[in-house]
């Protein structure tokens, strides 16, 4: 049986396509889901990454699936996806201050940077603490960043990636089955496959 | 130091990739989908796919065209071409773009929805394109694939896109395009030295030396490339490696 991942649209601004069809170059069956019952017969859940913070939070509470996805995440192994990874931290601050779903500690802020933003580019990542996302992964291979956030104030750090000389959080991990990254897998080739492989095969 | 990022460029004039001479005459030179994954596997950093007559004909965006060649590229793929509305951003993503370019409307309609966009989408997602006509002693912003004029300045324009939200800059010069004479790297150099956001050199690549050279005196973030691939003159990693081999870092 393959892995069903249920893969969380939050209404207008998530990019479902790219992500749908990675997961599934990838080796798993895509559910796409919107409403509580949408949650039904899922192994695993990603958030994807288009939009803005509290877009997405708005999305989540209208669509009344905020509680079930928090249990959902708390029982399930979750990958979050740049803006993804951004909303399971405890507050965001992008536009304005945003309750995040709370999963995972942390802040998420405008990157801390004079350079120009968003930071966009492939980059690699430099692993803080081994993690079965990354195994397998060669060193040098660079991922696709398109960002304007970071995470701050995150105890679960497992990447650091750079923007020019300024070092920020490119991934995070609850210790459990809770997993966020700030690049885009789904858009960063062959590199990015063998991630979320590692992901659907966890 | 940053990575430049070099972007294959697919000017679209469904369902043939064309290239545009100064704008005016068209010349087929390719299909978008088998194209797209020849510079995809060289190791492009991302895909541009303009319908450049879209908007000129005043007709809906093709999507079948879009999402056929977004299904073959696990990298990322801004597309433009006749887009006015939120919905059609939105629309764009679900067929596969990562980033939506726009311009005519913009410019010639209503600006407001860069705001719009960048709101709900994020800035990131949007890309506003400007077509420079150079005058005297200022850059007109055109539109239409440099057929409509604006009034407007381009550097004017470039911050108010900024300022409106949009996430960055793709530069065509109306006159150098097609021509492969070179960039207009003065008009590069002006717009990324005005704005705080990335900025794509968009057209003119007539040779390796002119994208070193261009990267080197305008400092863009990323150039587009359309000619030098699209006529097999270079590869995607003739150009990395020409520019890595000159001290400009690339993802190689």
């Amino acid at each position: 049986m393959k892995t069903v991942v249920g893969l969380v649209n939050y209404g207008v601004a998530g990019n479902i396509f790219s992500m749908k069809k990675a997961l599934e170059i990838s080796g798993a069956t895509v559910k796409i889901v919107e409403t509580c019952k949408d949650f039904s017969n899922i192994d695993k859940i990603v958030l994807p990454g288009v939009g803005s913070f509290n877009d997405a939070m708005e999305e989540i509470e209208n669509d009344g699936i905020k509680e079930v996805l928090i249990e959902m995440v708390n029982t399930k192994h979750t990958l979050g996806i740049c803006l993804g990874m951004q909303i399971l931290v405890n507050v965001g601050f992008e536009f304005f201050e945003t309750k995040g779903l709370g999963i995972l500690e942390g802040e998420s802020r405008k990157l801390n940077v004079s350079y120009k933003i968003p930071h966009i580019g492939w980059t690699n990542i430099e692993v803080a603490r081994e993690c079965p996302l990354f195994r397998d992964i060669n060193e040098n291979d660079s991922y696709y960043f398109i960002h304007s956030l970071e995470v701050v104030k995150s105890p679960g750090v497992i990447a650091f990636s750079r923007y020019n000389d300024y070092r920020f959080v490119s991934g995070i991990h609850d210790g459990n089955g809770v997993f966020g990254l700030q690049f885009h897998p789904e858009k960063s080739r062959e590199q990015g496959i063998r991630i979320l492989r590692n992901f659907i095969n966890l | 130091m940053k990575k430049v990022r070099i972007i294959a460029r697919l000017d679209v004039k469904p369902p043939y990739i064309v290239k545009p001479i100064h704008f005016d005459g068209l010349r087929k030179v390719g299909d978008p989908e088998e194209m797209a994954l020849k510079y995809y596997d060289q190791g492009a950093d991302e895909i541009c796919y303009i319908d450049i007559v879209a908007s000129l004909y005043r007709r809906e965006i093709l999507y079948e065209y879009i999402e056929k060649v977004a299904k073959n590229i696990l990298a990322p793929f801004c597309v433009g071409g006749g887009v006015q509305t939120t919905d059609d951003f939105s629309k764009l993503f679900h067929h596969g773009a990562d980033k939506v370019v726009i311009n005519t409307y913009a410019l010639q309609e209503n600006s407001e929805v860069i705001d719009k966009a960048a709101t709900i989408f994020g800035s990131q997602a949007v890309v506003v394109h400007i077509e420079a006509k150079r005058w005297d002693r200022w850059w007109e912003c055109y539109s239409d694939c440099g057929r409509i004029r604006s009034n407007k300045d381009v550097i004017q324009w470039a911050k108010e896109v900024e300022s409106r939200g949009a996430g960055e800059i793709l530069v065509s010069s109306v006159g150098n395009d097609g021509t492969e004479r070179g960039f207009d790297i003065e008009l590069v150099g002006e717009i990324v030295s005005n704005v705080n956001i990335p900025v794509i050199a968009g057209s003119g690549a007539g040779s390796l030396e002119d994208i070193k050279d261009a990267i080197v005196k305008a400092k863009p973030d990323a150039v587009a490339v359309a000619t030098l691939l699209h006529y097999n003159i270079n590869t995607i990693g003739d150009i990395k490696k020409h520019l890595h081999d000159n001290g400009v870092e690339v993802s190689l």
